[in-house]
């Protein structure tokens, strides 16, 4: 012994006092990962956020009021006009179940909680487990007591994790990340005890995940490759043989249960390694018996036979049953995992989603701040003492640092890993240098200024440890002062992030008025009330998928295409709609019996996510299906501009989007002065006009725009005649220009 | 001292009403046969009828000079509507005109066994009309659902009309002498009335029928009035009022829904928002419905205005010493066929409504109906108000100013929330065809409200809680494992 641990702290060392200070920090650590996702109710009001999560919520309301059977049965004949949706078999319910569940507990208990409140908070109160759960996962990778606090507050408060989890944000993320992070703790457990029991719970908990989130075959994916890692490593033990098969065997079962997985699991691809590799451990465990009971040479021969046959067989197998059609090749998606230019030449409508862009670098740091630099030096501590679960780390952190950098929302994944790492290193470098051991000093040493103080006085000198560790207390209040700076920053950079980037509801804009008072721009909730109130009970809807599933939970209307784009040559044909002339797009909505179109204009405003801005996926969308009749070139004029003003091409003036647009917009404004102000262009004195639409509704800021699809003509005219004959009864130029038309005629 | 004072006087006023109150309203009603014609025991000397087009319902309000030409002492009027009507006449309310302390006099529907004929209503007076004898009556009454938009859509910026039909003859079971007709309209611009003989005269906004000379009774005399009306129809269809008292919090909340529809001209091209934009800068008047002014009590805290689909951010409330008025402004501009329903809600602290009695009950003393105070008035089809009375509340007595055939129904029942265990007693009542003008009436309710239905709550709990932990603890002394633990 060369070091005394002073008795500072002897009266709070009891093991008992230590566990209740962890709860009660673990507490805290919930409270504050869930107060941090407050800030758009106290700022807005607990609303649902942004687009996806209005489904999911519209989902549990049918399931609560429904019940789980016809909610397991629901086809919903209010989207996807007129082909409608099965959606009970082609969503993950996960997310619905859980807060369907927490509902009915909490009306047993008789307290008459709203179900949207309930969808609000969910993701908070996820958030809350997830950090605990951090602490566990963490738990297993060190013995630093402080790293898997570390861990919790790190992943409790972290921008990545944030950003799918305010309160509001209700998507399968939402319990999905809670149930990774758990589900990966499971699987270090039962890796490490070797136990069924262990690897039961975790294969539960990946059938939860399944149920939750598309997500799951990172995990599909994640657990394969650690096993095979480990084998390779030549680290098979019976330990990975057991948790392996269990979770495998149990886990696949239990993800084949969901409707919309099926028997992906056996089917496609993306879940094949984990099959392979547990045909692997079955081989590798074969061979080990065999080992144990033949001869050495023998064993040999075998061996080689054995690999080589079973690769080839296994490697013919699957590309023949993928030739054939049993297997289904790598999706869309995938592909653009790889390759992330794919998306954008063969799939623009997975392209057109901004979060499905590759992530720029500036993002890594602002979603995880310093955690990102700590991350390495954590993974870099795993390799010191690389035990089995150790690799998984470095598994993990590999794989999820590569998607998280080709797609934006698979930061959501790395986060984890990174926070682990990061808790890691940090409570690496606190133990380090805020220990407050000294070195024990040999009083003979401490008499004379001899400069080897230890001499030893008996045994051997090898026996003796060097005195290893920072004893010197400027360089521990440097580095531990320096360390406080970076996390109170961290803190900083969280709460700013939080506030300022992750807590809008994207339905409701926020405006300062010149008092310094917040200004609510309420058009969306304005619009889609409207539509509620005012409309049909089954009128159908058309406008571009983005707003389908607002339309479908906040305006209650059948719509044609939504979020859920599983039919492209649908959206395309509302792409087509939307980009082509008037006398095109009017059979158009006819054939599909829309009775009101809905499009999103930001000119008056400046609000730049308006429907203009997102015209050019429309028209690629459309001309992915219609090649000869929508062409993206004719939208941009000679120079190769796009352009809504006088420049603007014939095409682009010609087409629905721009009209509905623009329609009447410049008689908002005194003659010639109509300007965009999102394209900051000044607007041609002549409004385009409508022919087969008519205006129904425009919100207080123009934001949203209604027109409702005439009917036939009464009198069998075509619309252009028809709307030419009303304008000729009032203007005189029109009847002028008839005038013109006769004489050609003679 | 002075709330004792008013507590008594409160229970005095109580236990006077409570005989009335606490009888089923359906019951009192006598089935009377499909041919029933009253008996013609009165006639009336001398009638004036004022019907009042100035809100969005119609106000009819008949003085009338009643004689009794039978032998011997009478005490039921009758007072004839038609079957369509009589769905849409509310607020039936009579006083003797001469004297003001007399009080609101009995006045129900009669039910009768056939639809299509003409149906009554029965006023009672408190004392038996001597034979000869001349009472003055003044029946006031209000229609809902009255007008009809004439042309049935105009422009966003046209104006509005409305055409109501009535008869130049007040509706009588009984021979009337001499009757005179007026007629008020919301503005001067009257463009078409019926006219009959010279008649009638005009004078501003207000339309003189009349007098005539003697009518047999039922006599009607057709006729129609189209005016100018440029303000929103408003037309609650349901009203929903929750009243919720807590003695643990010291609060009542209240929770208002609305269903709420523009009865008035629809638009006959779509909405133009440039119209509308350009058309608030010199404000003219207009046909739809902009804004709804809530005066609540003084005093009221946390007001809220929400809709199906959130918080509507377009509301303004001011709450100081003086007054709490909460200004609410639609989503959308209302236009007529539209439709807009939404909730408010607000709290208050009980000591503003809640009194202790000597006796240690307690009594509530809430408006019956509060809702928007708009000069074009506000006419509601239903209102269910319900009470929710602490947990274990006993003995619930009430009583409301609300005229009493206007009282669909009444029942006390149990209402579980909040981890209640025997749960909250319960006050609805349900009243149909009202208009604003009950703003002010009032709802009072006794109630008992012992100690240990107080305290059941909070003794529930900490059992619950208690018993979690010993079976958490119970459970965690089970040996699960095969191993014993070390």
């Amino acid at each position: 012994m060369t070091a005394k641990s002073q008795d500072l702290l002897a009266g709070v060392t009891a093991p008992k006092v230590r566990t209740l200070l962890r709860v009660v920090i673990l507490f805290f650590i919930a409270g504050a990962a869930v107060s941090s996702r407050l800030f758009s109710v106290i700022r807005f009001e607990s609303i649902i956020h942004e687009f996806d999560p209005w489904f999911n919520f519209r989902a549990t309301k049918y399931l609560v009021a429904n019940g789980f059977y016809k909610f397991w049965d629901w086809f919903d004949d209010r989207t996807w006009h007129p082909l409608g949706r099965v959606t009970g078999g082609t969503l993950y319910p996960g997310l619905m179940v859980t807060s369907g569940a927490i509902y009915h507990a909490l009306r047993a208990l008789t307290i008459p909680v709203d179900i949207r409140n309930i969808c609000v908070l969910l993701a908070p109160a996820f958030s809350g487990l997830t950090a605990y759960a951090t602490y566990l996962l963490t738990n297993e990778m060190t013995t630093s007591p402080s790293a898997g606090l570390l861990a919790a507050i790190f992943m409790g408060i972290a921008p990545g994790y944030i950003s799918r989890s305010v309160a509001g944000s209700y998507d399968n993320e939402a319990i999905a990340i809670f149930l990774l992070v758990f589900t990966f703790f499971l699987w270090i457990k039962a890796l490490k005890l070797g136990s069924m029991l262990w690897g039961a719970l975790c294969a539960l908990f990946y059938g939860y995940m399944v149920a939750s989130w598309g997500g799951y075959a990172f995990i599909t994916c994640l657990l394969p490759m650690h096993a095979l890692v480990l084998i390779c490593m030549g680290r098979y033990s019976t330990r990975l043989y057991v948790s392996y098969t269990t979770w495998y065997a149990l886990g696949t079962l239990a993800s084949m249960q969901i409707p919309f997985v099926g028997f992906l699991p056996v089917k496609t691809s993306e879940h094949m390694p984990a099959l392979g590799i547990f045909g692997f451990l079955q081989l590798i465990g074969f061979i080990q018996y065999v080992r144990s009971a033949i001869s050495g040479r023998q064993f040999q021969t075998f061996l080689v036979t054995l690999l080589v046959a079973t690769f080839g067989l296994g490697l013919a197998g699957l590309v023949g049953l993928t030739s054939l059609g049993y297997i289904a090749p790598w999706g869309g998606r995938f592909y653009s995992l790889w390759d992330t230019g794919y998306a954008k030449i063969h799939i623009p409508i997975i392209a057109s989603v901004s979060e499905h862009q590759p992530t720029a670098w500036p993002s890594f740091f602002f979603d995880l701040n310093f955690l990102i630099w700590l991350f390495p030096a954590g993974v870099y501590l795993c390799f010191q003492n690389l035990r089995d679960e150790h690799v998984f780390i470095v598994v993990y952190a590999m794989f999820g640092s590569y998607f998280a950098g080709v797609m934006v929302r698979l930061m959501l994944t790395l986060t984890p890993v990174v926070c682990v790492a990061a808790a890691i290193a940090v409570s690496q470098i606190l133990d380090t240098y805020l220990s407050v051991k000294v070195p024990i000093v040999d009083e003979t040493a401490a008499s004379s200024t001899d400069s080897a103080p230890k001499k030893a006085k008996g045994g051997l000198r090898a026996t003796e440890k060097p005195n290893v560790g920072i004893f010197n207390n400027l360089s521990k209040v440097v580095v531990t002062g320096a360390m406080t700076i970076y996390l109170l920053m961290f803190v900083t950079h969280c709460t700013w992030v939080t506030s300022n980037a992750y807590s809008s509801p994207s339905v409701v804009l926020a405006s300062r008025l010149p008092d310094g008072s917040q200004h609510i721009i309420d058009d969306y909730r304005e619009a889609y009330q409207w539509l509620r109130q005012n409309t049909k009970e089954d009128a159908k809807i058309m406008s571009w998928w983005d707003y389908g599933y607002q339309i479908g939970g906040m305006a209650d209307r059948p719509t044609l295409v939504d979020n859920n784009t599983w039919n492209n040559t649908h959206i395309a044909t509302v792409g087509k709609a939307m980009s082509s002339r008037e006398e095109v797009s009017y059979p158009i909505m006819r054939q599909h019996e829309v009775d009101y179109v809905l499009v999103v204009f930001g000119g008056l405003l400046g609000y730049s996510g308006d429907d203009i801005n997102k015209f050019l996926w429309m028209v690629r969308i459309a001309e992915g299906i219609w090649p000869d009749e929508v062409k993206e070139r004719d939208f941009f004029t000679a120079r190769g501009e796009y352009k809504v003003d006088h420049d603007a091409t014939e095409t682009m003036k010609n087409s629905l989007m721009y009209k509905m647009s623009y329609y009447n917009y410049n008689t908002l404004f005194p003659s010639g002065q109509a300007v965009d102000r999102v394209r900051g262009v000044r607007m041609p004195d002549q409004g385009p006009v409508l022919d087969t639409v008519e205006e129904a509704f425009t919100s207080e800021n123009w934001i949203i725009r209604i027109y409702k699809v005439k009917d036939l003509d009464n009198v069998g005219r075509d619309h252009g005649a028809a709307a030419a004959f009303a304008r000729g009864q009032k203007k005189k130029k029109i009847q002028k220009k008839r005038g013109a038309r006769v004489l050609r005629v003679d | 001292m002075k709330p004792y004072s008013i507590t008594t006087a409160l229970l005095g006023f109580l236990s006077t009403a409570l005989a009335s109150a606490s009888t089923e309203t359906q019951s009192s009603k006598d089935n009377l046969p499909g041919d029933f014609k009253p008996p013609q025991v009165f006639k009336n000397a001398n009638l004036v009828h004022v019907i009042s087009l100035e809100k969005n319902y119609v106000k009819e309000q008949i003085n009338v000079l009643v004689q009794n030409v039978a032998s011997e002492p009478q005490d039921e009027y009758y007072l004839p509507f038609t079957a369509e009507q009589m769905a849409r006449v509310g607020g039936f309310e009579v006083k003797d005109r001469k004297d003001a302390n007399a009080g609101p006099f009995v006045a129900e529907p009669v039910d009768h066994a056939s639809l299509d004929s003409v149906q009554y209503y029965r006023i009672r007076f408190p004392t038996p009309l001597k034979a000869g004898a001349q009472q003055t009556l003044g029946i006031s009454f209000y229609y809902l659902k009255a007008y009809t938009p004439l042309p049935a859509s105009v422009a966003q910026d046209e104006l509005q009309f409305l055409v109501y039909d009535f008869s130049i003859y007040a509706p009588s079971a009984y021979p009337t002498l001499k009757q005179k007709t007026e007629v008020k309209s919301w503005s001067s611009a009257i463009p078409g009335y019926t006219k009959i003989k010279d008649f009638p005269t005009k004078q501003g906004a207000k339309l003189t029928y009349g007098p005539f000379e003697e009518q047999p009774a039922g006599a009607v005399s057709p006729a129609q009035v189209r005016f100018e009306y440029e303000k929103p129809v408003t037309h609650v269809a349901e009203l929903d009022r929750d009243i919720e008292v807590s003695h643990w919090g010291g609060n009542v909340a209240f929770e208002e829904r609305y269903e709420l529809y523009h009865r008035g001209a629809n638009l006959s091209t779509p909405f133009n928002r440039v119209k509308w934009v350009q058309a608030a800068f010199y404000n003219p008047p207009t046909h739809a419905l902009k804004e709804l002014r809530v005066p609540l009590q003084v005093g009221s805290v946390d007001a809220y205005f929400i809709d199906t689909i959130g918080n509507v951010s377009t509301s303004r409330f001011r709450s100081n010493k003086r007054e709490a008025l909460l200004e609410l402004k639609p989503r959308y501009p209302l236009f007529g066929g539209w439709k807009y329903p939404f909730t408010i809600g607000w709290n208050s602290d009980a000591a503003n409504f809640v009194r202790k009695t000597a006796t240690g009950g307690y009594v509530l003393k809430v408006p019956f109906l509060e809702g928007p105070k708009q000069a074009e008035g506000v006419e509601y089809q239903q209102v269910n108000v319900k009470v929710l009375l602490p947990e274990g509340a006993e003995n619930v007595k009430f009583f409301t100013t609300i005229p009493e055939s206007s009282i669909a129904s009444t029942s006390v029942g149990i209402t579980k929330s909040y981890l209640d265990t025997v749960g909250r007693t319960t006050v609805t009542i349900t009243a149909r065809n009202l208009v604003d003008e009950f703003r002010d009436r009032d709802l009072i309710i006794s109630y008992d409200a012992p100690l240990i239905s107080t305290l059941r709550k909070p003794i529930v709990i900490f059992v619950s809680i208690l018993s979690l932990y010993v079976a958490t603890w119970a459970i965690g002394k089970v040996q699960v494992g095969f191993q014993p633990r070390k």
